[in-house]
């Protein structure tokens, strides 16, 4: 269990967060600059918020009224940095052992070659933090907190530096862990794909202050939070569960509360629960179901609400069922087609646009 | 090659300004951190007071050890009964040859210091490591080029230490009568040219030895070289 | 001196003090100087072979060779031939110039030699770069004794005077006086002035005799 609710005054700098969370991996978003990274260097306890609580598993970190303030090598709470902020002087092998030397034998409960063979760090051990890749940095940097048996792991924006093969491999190795340590994280970032693909739970961070938090499917669905969520990366994000595999097609049918939507092949059993986003810009709509085109979504709809219009933009509220959907599409289009709240519609979704980014395993 | 008598003044020399090193080092070190890492009221006071022996001339520096820590100073009696006495003795031209050298000492290890990323330092913490921890295994071995630079220095200035040692006390052969005390009063004898050449040439292949020395030592750290 | 000649209403001189072995290598170097005034007749003559002198040079004035002590100290020496210094010491350091590199080094040289007494207190010297910084040691009580000269004693407070060394026991210190050459006539007329007899009282208020 995760409660913070702090208040820290930086100069100009003014932040006002409070959430809590019982969730594996609970997710900071926003945009740069939000307050994000305050929020966690304060429950990593290298910032003193000015006033506040800070709890992690029952124990308190920071309390300004009892007057409890635990050193950060007191609060057994690992980071996980943007830049992995490996010792330049040690080895990887001399990194790794940093802070599981300091941890008490009674307190280690990471297993080193669990942790070695995940992270596939042996070949690395002898080498130094300069000559190794972005990639291989960050896996050691996972592989150095880890070590330390943290009680929580804080990640903030551990992809940011890296390209975008590297993001995907890495996210990868975090999903790993996740699955196999149980151990709770707080995953900072503003990358939506990164965030639905990890985090159960959101905390949506804007200007200073906790503006929401929840299941992550909803937070990022709701439409007043479009403005903080941000424009380019608008959309829905909706629970499904693997129906089948189509093995001669390489497709995956993924059924949610309100249809299926079949996407390119993803990895995972039927039965397994996963998370797809949609952009509203790859959704299209039509008054009618067309008959021959290559769209391998058609999903009936209805319209919610006709959003803000930027220009020659409107984004489109819908509902398939009960599961909200956005589209994007031009106002003239949306003026042809005479779109009103409850008017029923067909989204055109194509399954290429939900690639395997878009999809992530709850 | 040698004589006795040059000999003398070269030990003497090496002695004074290796015990200059030793005895400034540590405190450099930590002014410097303290410098690098930390905001206090009277921050800018300190960093002036440091850099006091750059700029005053050293003939000051001198009369001022005389006033605080001569025998008859503000100190000195005070240190005597514990034993201490810089009077005429080679620990005053060690002591007068450790201020002036101070201030090169304490920028050479703050300017590597403050290299350090201290988020660096802070990863550190995160760990588990306690700020002592954090000190000796990363800050210092990562500043460890500021620090041999800084050694470096302070050796090559205590070596060519004149005004203050002289005025403080005294050019007592086999005492306090250094390599550049010894070329001064050789260059005041009309005709005694020659001998002042032969020391000079020492003090130069001396400092030239030192700074061997100190890039040796430095190549030695490769994971903190490459940082520098 | 230089102050009296202004008030007299003439240009101010602008002094260079210095050693006299710097000096004289700065002006055989041709720094612009017109009139040298130093203690060490050595450097003088060195000069006059290198012909940088535009007239012969003039014993100015003389000093005498004092033993000085800390104001506060109740030091009784009587200088006399054979003098035990070093027990007068009792363990301190007899702070003297430099006797390999300054005149005023040279001279308690001669005196202590002539006395007898310097192979006794050689090993307990203290060699202060000048005579300024030897009388700085004794002010300060650095150390218990010095030799300095009568004009210094004179104008440092912290000091007094503990006994004279006798004129027989030290080449006389005299000060000579050259016109350098491509020295002007305010040089010389300078010059002039500080060898009358109103110059004269003045020089005598601060310790100096006249050879």
């Amino acid at each position: 269990m995760l409660e913070v609710d702090i208040r820290v005054r930086r100069g100009a700098f003014h932040l006002e967060g409070a959430f809590r969370s019982d969730a594996t991996i609970v997710a900071l978003f926003g945009r740069s600059g939000s307050g994000k990274s305050t929020i966690v260097e304060a429950i990593a306890g290298l910032l003193r918020p000015d006033w506040g609580r800070i709890r992690v598993g029952g124990r308190t970190l920071f309390d300004s009224e009892r007057g409890i303030d635990l050193t950060p090598e007191a609060r057994r709470v690992g980071c996980v940095f943007q830049d992995a902020l490996l010792f330049p002087h040690l080895s990887v092998r001399g990194n790794l052992a940093y802070g599981e030397r300091l941890t008490p034998a009674s307190e280690r409960f990471v297993d080193r070659e669990r942790v070695l063979s995940l992270l596939g760090l042996g070949p690395l051990l002898d080498r130094r933090p300069a000559t190794l890749s972005g990639g291989e940095r960050q896996r050691v940097a996972l592989g150095r907190t880890l070590l330390a048996s943290p009680r929580l792991l804080l990640l903030d924006e551990p992809l940011a530096a890296l390209d975008a093969p590297r993001k995907a491999e890495i996210l990868g190795y975090i999903e790993l862990l996740r699955d196999n340590f149980r151990l709770p994280m707080v995953y900072v970032s503003h990358a939506v794909e990164e965030v639905t693909r990890l985090a159960d739970r959101l905390v949506l961070v804007s200007d200073g202050r906790t503006l929401a938090e929840g299941d992550v499917a909803e937070v990022l669905s709701r439409a007043d939070l479009k403005p903080h969520t941000g424009r380019f990366e608008a959309g829905a994000v909706i629970d499904a569960r693997v129906a089948r595999h189509d093995e001669k097609y390489g497709l995956t049918t993924l059924a949610f509360d309100g249809g299926e939507l079949v996407v390119p092949n993803v990895d995972a059993l039927p039965g397994e629960p996963v998370r797809a986003r949609i952009r509203s810009r790859d959704v299209a709509l039509a008054l009618e179901r067309p008959r021959a085109a290559s769209f391998q979504n058609v999903l009936e709809a209805a319209v919610e609400g006709i959003g803000e219009e930027f220009g020659a933009i409107v984004e489109v509220a819908l509902r398939v069922g009960p599961t909200p959907l956005a589209a994007r599409i031009t106002r003239e289009s949306a003026e042809r087609l005479e779109l009103a709240p409850g008017k029923r519609v067909f989204a055109l979704v194509k399954a290429i646009a939900i690639d395997r980014r878009s999809v992530g395993y709850a | 090659m040698l004589s006795g008598e040059e000999l003398g003044i070269v030990v003497l020399s090496l002695e004074v300004a290796l015990a200059s090193v030793a005895a400034s080092l540590p405190f450099a070190i930590g002014v410097a951190w303290l410098l690098a890492r930390r905001d206090f009221p009277g921050k800018t006071a300190l960093d002036a007071l440091v850099h006091l022996p750059l700029v005053l001339p050293p003939v000051v520096v001198g009369y001022l050890l005389l006033v605080v820590l001569g025998r008859g100073g503000v100190l000195g009696p005070a240190l005597a009964s514990m034993g201490i006495v810089f009077a005429f003795r080679w620990t005053g031209a060690a002591l007068a040859a450790a201020v002036m050298s101070f201030p090169l000492v304490v920028r050479a290890v703050r300017l590597s210091m403050e290299a350090i990323d201290p988020r660096i330092e802070a990863a550190g913490r995160t760990l588990g490591a306690r700020p002592w921890r954090v000190f000796a295994t990363l800050t210092l071995p990562l500043a460890w080029p500021g620090i041999v630079t800084g050694a470096l220095l302070g050796f090559a200035r205590s070596l060519g230490e004149f005004g203050a040692t002289i005025t403080f006390v005294a050019s007592i052969p086999g005492e306090t009568e250094t390599l550049p005390l010894a070329i001064y009063a050789y260059t005041q004898v009309p005709g005694a040219e020659g001998h002042a050449l032969r020391l000079s040439i020492l003090s130069v292949i001396l400092s030239l030895a030192a700074l061997a020395v100190s890039e040796w030592l430095v190549r030695r750290r490769p994971g903190a070289a490459r940082h520098a | 001196m230089a102050g009296a000649w202004r008030a007299a209403g003439h240009a101010a001189p602008r002094i260079a003090y210095g050693a006299s072995s710097a000096l004289a290598r700065q002006a055989d170097a041709g720094a612009p100087a017109e009139l040298f005034l130093s203690a060490d007749l050595d450097w003088i003559d060195w000069l006059a072979q290198r012909r940088r002198l535009s007239g012969p040079p003039v014993r100015l004035l003389a000093n005498d060779l004092v033993l000085v002590a800390p104001a506060a100290s109740q030091a009784q020496v009587r200088i006399a031939p054979g003098v035990d210094l070093v027990r007068a010491l009792a363990g301190g350091r007899l702070a003297v110039a430099d006797p390999r590199a300054v005149p005023a080094g040279r001279y308690a040289r001669a005196a202590l030699e002539s006395l007898g007494a310097w192979k006794a207190v050689e090993p307990h010297l203290a060699p202060a770069a000048d005579v300024r910084g030897a009388l700085a040691l004794v002010a300060r009580g650095e150390a218990p004794l010095g030799i300095v000269y009568r004009t210094d004693a004179l104008a440092e407070p912290r000091v007094r005077v503990v006994a004279a060394f006798p004129e027989s026991s030290h080449p006389p210190i005299v000060y000579g006086m050259a016109l350098l050459s491509g020295s002007g006539a305010d040089a010389r007329a300078f010059a002039a002035y500080a060898a009358s007899p109103p110059a004269r009282t003045l020089w005598a208020r601060h310790g100096f005799r006249f050879p």
